[in-house]
C-alpha cells in the first residue's frame, strides 16, 4: 500500500507513517498531501494541493526526536529555512514570537510552512522567485528592443541570486523597493492583464466544456432518432413484405438505399463545426534593426562587355612563349590565353570615362582618418 | 563565359594572374568582413545591390586609393606637420632645447625621397628578374604607404625592400627571404620583414592593384581590332608607350586617374593618331550614341576623353623622371638629423620608449597572472564572465 501510494503521488495520508513503521526503514522520499492546516504556504501543485516532503530519516534538529520514536513526526520549515517538528514549534512559539533555536532569528508560529522539496535551498529559491515574479512582471512587449528586455531579465536574475544567496540583502531590498516605486503603473497594469488573461482562459475553458457537453447531447439525440428510424423502417419493410407481392430483393434494396441516404445527410450536417482557435494575441512593438544580408560579390563582372570584343587571335609578343608551348609545361590546368587577353582588355576600358576627383571635400579617404597613425 | 570565381593556373608570370585575382578577391571579401572600416561601407553597397557597380568601381583601388590632387597635397602636408610635431616633442623630451636648430623635412622633400626609392625598385627587379607586375605593385605599395606614414619615421630605403618583398608574395612570385636579403648589400632578413605587418596594415590590406601596364597591354590588343592598322607602327608606339607607363609610376597619376586613362595617355604620347582613332572607335561603339557630324561645335565624347588625358600627359612629362641624386642626397643628409629618435635603435629616446613598452608589458603580465590566480582561488578557473576587464587592456599592442 505504501509503495503504491507514493507512486501515485496524490494519496492523502495524513500522518500516515503509522502503517509504514513495520516496513523497512528506507530513505525513499514520500510525498504526502495535506489539507491546509494551521501552517499555510508551501508549493502548490497544479491541482492546488500542497505535496509535503516526508522521509523515513526525518529527525527534528531541535529535540532530536525522529520517526522511529515518534511516527507522527511532522517537520515544518521556518522563515529562516530551518526545520523543526510540530511539538517543538508548539513548545517554543505558542507564547508569542521567540528566537529560532538554530540561528536566533525572531520567528512566529504562523510563519512556518510545510516542506515541499527535499533540499531546503530549492524551497527557498522557489519562494524567493515567486515573490520576485509578483513585482517583476514586465513582459517582452514592454520593451523597445531585445537588448533592453535582456538587460531587464539579467537585473531580475541578479536580484533573485542576491536574495537566494544572502548577498547584499539591504541593497537588494532597496533596489526592489525602488523598482516597485518606479514601475508601479506597469506592475499594476501587467497584474491586471495577467488576471484578465487567466479569466479569459477560464472562460474559454468553460465555454469549451459546455460546447463539448452540448455536442455529446446532440450526438446522443441523433443516435436515438436514428435508432427509432431504423426500427420504423424495419417495421415498414416487414409490413410491406407482408402485404405486397413485389420482389423481396428489390424491396430490401430500396429500403437500404433510403437508410444510407439518411445517414449521409446526417453526417454532413453534423460535421460542419468550426473550432475557433484561440491565440494569445498581443500587440508587439519592435524597433529591431534589420539585419542586412551579406552579399559577397557586389561588383558586376559583365559591366564592360559592351566596350570590347575579344578576337580569335592577336599579334602578341608578350604571350607568345605561352601560346607556343604545346605541351603545357608553362601552363597549369585550365589556363587559356583568351582569359588573360580578356582581362587585359577589361583593364584597358575599365573606368575610361571616370572624371578625376576635384577639391578636398569630395571624399574623406581612410588615409586622412589615420594619417598620424605611425607618428603616434 | 568566364565567371568571377574561375581559377586559372600558369607558370608564366605576367599571364596567370586569374588565380591570384580570385584568391585575392576572396581575401578582400574576408577582409571586408573583418575590417570594420570596410564593413561600414558594405551596407551602402548592399542597399544598391540591384545596380551593382562595375568591376573597377568596386575595387579597393577605386574606393580607398583614389584622390584629387588637392586631397593628396592636403594629406601629405597634414601628415608632415603631425610628424614634425611629434618628433620635436620627442627631441625635447630627450634633451630640452635641442629641437630648435633641427631643420625638418617638408612634404615636398619627403615626396622627393620616396620618388627616388620608387625609381630604385626597377633596378632590384631587373637584378632578381622579377616580372613587371611585381615592380609595379611594389611601387604602388610604396606610394600608398607614404600616404599614411612619414619618411622621418620609416626610411624609404627599408620600406622599399619590404614593399618589394611583399609584392613578390601578393603577386604570386614568391622568393626565399634569405635569398632576397643575401643579394642586397648590407641587408639582413630582419630588415626586410620586421616592418612587413606595419606596411600591410598601412595599406589597409588592399593588396590587389589595377595596373597601368596591363591596361596598356589590353590597349595594344584592342588596337589590332581597328581597321587598316599598321602593325609595325603599332609595335613601335607600344614600346614608347610602355616607357611612358614606367615613367608614370614615379608620378601621382595612379592615385588620381584610372589605369585605363593613364594607359591611353601614354599611348597618346607615343602616337596621338592611334590613341584618338581608338577613342573614336570606343565612343561610337554600339553602347553609346555616335556623335552626329552636325553638332561639331560641342565636344564629342572622344574629344572629351582625349581632353581628360592632357593633365596626365603633362604629369608624366614633367614629373616622370627620377629626381636629381644630388638634391636627394642633401635631403637624406638632413633626414639623418631629423629622424624620429624613438625609431633609431640605440638612441636615448628609443631606449626610453622600449623601457616604457617593456614596463607596460610586464605590468600587463603581472595583472593577468594576478587575475588568473584570483580566479583559481575563487574556484572559478575560467573567470567569472566574459567581462570588460579581459578585453579592456588589449589596446596597447603597439605597431612600432
Amino acid at each position: 500500500m505504501t509503495s503504491r501510494g507514493w507512486l501515485r503521488g496524490t494519496t492523502v495520508r495524513k500522518g500516515g507513517a503509522s502503517s509504514s513503521s513495520n516496513t523497512t526503514r528506507n530513505s525513499t522520499p514520500q510525498i504526502q498531501s495535506t489539507s491546509t492546516t494551521v501552517f499555510g504556504g508551501g508549493v502548490k501543485d497544479p491541482s492546488g494541493r500542497t505535496s509535503e516532503y516526508f522521509s523515513m530519516d526525518d529527525q527534528c534538529p531541535v529535540c532530536k526526536s525522529d520517526r522511529y520514536l515518534n511516527p507522527k513526526l511532522r517537520l515544518l520549515v521556518s522563515a529562516c529555512y530551518h526545520k523543526m517538528c510540530e511539538s517543538c514549534i508548539d513548545r517554543l512559539f505558542t507564547l508569542g514570537p521567540a528566537p529560532c533555536p538554530i540561528c536566533n532569528k525572531t520567528l512566529r508560529k504562523l510563519a512556518f510552512t510545510p516542506q515541499t522539496f527535499e533540499d531546503l535551498d530549492v524551497e527557498k529559491e522557489v519562494a524567493v522567485r515567486r515573490r520576485i515574479a509578483k513585482d517583476f512582471n514586465k513582459r517582452q512587449e514592454d520593451f523597445a528592443d531585445n537588448r533592453a528586455y535582456n538587460d531587464y531579465l539579467e537585473e531580475v536574475e541578479d536580484i533573485a541570486f542576491n536574495l537566494i544567496n544572502g548577498i547584499d540583502i539591504p541593497q537588494t531590498e532597496a533596489r526592489i523597493a525602488q523598482y516597485k516605486i518606479e514601475n508601479a503603473a506597469i506592475i499594476e497594469d501587467n497584474l491586471r492583464k495577467e488576471e484578465q488573461y487567466a479569466q479569459y482562459l477560464k472562460e474559454h475553458e468553460e465555454a469549451e466544456r459546455l460546447e463539448r457537453e452540448q455536442r455529446a447531447e446532440e450526438l446522443r439525440k441523433l443516435e436515438e432518432a436514428e435508432r427509432l428510424e431504423r426500427e420504423q423502417g424495419r417495421q415498414e419493410l416487414i409490413d410491406k413484405l407482408e402485404t405486397s407481392d413485389k420482389d423481396v430483393k428489390k424491396l430490401i434494396a430500396r429500403s437500404r438505399a433510403e437508410a444510407a441516404k439518411r445517414v449521409a445527410a446526417r453526417t454532413s450536417s453534423s460535421l460542419q463545426r468550426n473550432t475557433p482557435g484561440f491565440l494569445r494575441s498581443r500587440p508587439t512593438r519592435s524597433t529591431a534593426i534589420p539585419d542586412v544580408p551579406h552579399v559577397p560579390i557586389q561588383d558586376d563582372w559583365y559591366a564592360y562587355e559592351d566596350k570590347f570584343t575579344l578576337r580569335k587571335d592577336y599579334d602578341d609578343p608578350v604571350s607568345e612563349a605561352v601560346r607556343r608551348d604545346r605541351e603545357g609545361i608553362m601552363r597549369a590546368g585550365g589556363y587559356t590565353i583568351e582569359e588573360a587577353w580578356e582581362r587585359a582588355l577589361r583593364f584597358a576600358v575599365a573606368g575610361l570615362d571616370l572624371q578625376p576627383l576635384q577639391g578636398l571635400q569630395s571624399q574623406i579617404s581612410p588615409a586622412d582618418q589615420d594619417a598620424a597613425m605611425a607618428s603616434a | 563565359m568566364p565567371g568571377p570565381g574561375r581559377i586559372v593556373y600558369t607558370q608564366d608570370g605576367d599571364l596567370g594572374d586569374n588565380k591570384r585575382l580570385a584568391t585575392l578577391s576572396l581575401f578582400l571579401i574576408v577582409h571586408q568582413a573583418l575590417n570594420p572600416m570596410a564593413a561600414e561601407q558594405t551596407p551602402s553597397v548592399a542597399s544598391t545591390a540591384s545596380a551593382r557597380s562595375p568591376l573597377y568601381e568596386a575595387s579597393t583601388q577605386y574606393r580607398h586609393w583614389r584622390f584629387s590632387p588637392e586631397q593628396l597635397a592636403h594629406t601629405r602636408t597634414t601628415l608632415n606637420e603631425a610628424a614634425v610635431k611629434v618628433i620635436r616633442d620627442a627631441f625635447e623630451a630627450d634633451s630640452p632645447g635641442t629641437s630648435a636648430d633641427v631643420s625638418f623635412l617638408d612634404a615636398d622633400e619627403e615626396l622627393l625621397l620616396v620618388k627616388l626609392y620608387a625609381s630604385k625598385v626597377s633596378q632590384f627587379c631587373g637584378h632578381f628578374r622579377f616580372p613587371e607586375e611585381v615592380e609595379a605593385t611594389a611601387v604602388t605599395y610604396l606610394k600608398r604607404f607614404y600616404l599614411k606614414n612619414t619618411v622621418m619615421d620609416w626610411h624609404p630605403k627599408n620600406v622599399m625592400l619590404t614593399t618589394l618583398f611583399l609584392a613578390t608574395k601578393t603577386t604570386n612570385h614568391p622568393i626565399a627571404l634569405e635569398h632576397f636579403a643575401a643579394h642586397i648589400p648590407r641587408t639582413s632578413p630582419s630588415d626586410v620583414v620586421d616592418i612587413e605587418f606595419l606596411v600591410a596594415q598601412s595599406l589597409g590590406f588592399d593588396f590587389a592593384v589595377w595596373h597601368t601596364h596591363r591596361a596598356l597591354w589590353g590597349l595594344w590588343l584592342d588596337l589590332q581590332a581597328l581597321p587598316d592598322i599598321d602593325l609595325n607602327e603599332l609595335r613601335k608606339a607600344y614600346d614608347i608607350a610602355l616607357a611612358h607607363v614606367r615613367a608614370s609610376r614615379l608620378t601621382d597619376a595612379e592615385l588620381i586617374y584610372a589605369p585605363s586613362q593613364i594607359a591611353l595617355a601614354c599611348m597618346s604620347l607615343a602616337s596621338p593618331g592611334l590613341a584618338s582613332a581608338w577613342a573614336r572607335a570606343k565612343c561610337s561603339s554600339p553602347g553609346s550614341t555616335p556623335g552626329s557630324p552636325s553638332d561639331s561645335s560641342s565636344p564629342t565624347p572622344d574629344t572629351a576623353m582625349l581632353q581628360l588625358l592632357e593633365p596626365i600627359k603633362n604629369m608624366i612629362l614633367t614629373q616622370g623622371s627620377p629626381p636629381e641624386v644630388e638634391a636627394v642626397r642633401e635631403v637624406d643628409r638632413r633626414l639623418k638629423l631629423c629622424k624620429n629618435p624613438e625609431k633609431i635603435v640605440g638612441s636615448n629616446a628609443y631606449n626610453k620608449k622600449r623601457e616604457e613598452q617593456e614596463r607596460k608589458a610586464a605590468e600587463k603580465r603581472t595583472r593577468k597572472a594576478a587575475q588568473i590566480r584570483k580566479a583559481m582561488a575563487d574556484g572559478d578557473p575560467f573567470g567569472s564572465e566574459l567581462g570588460d576587464q579581459m578585453l579592456v587592456d588589449d589596446d596597447d599592442d603597439d605597431d612600432d
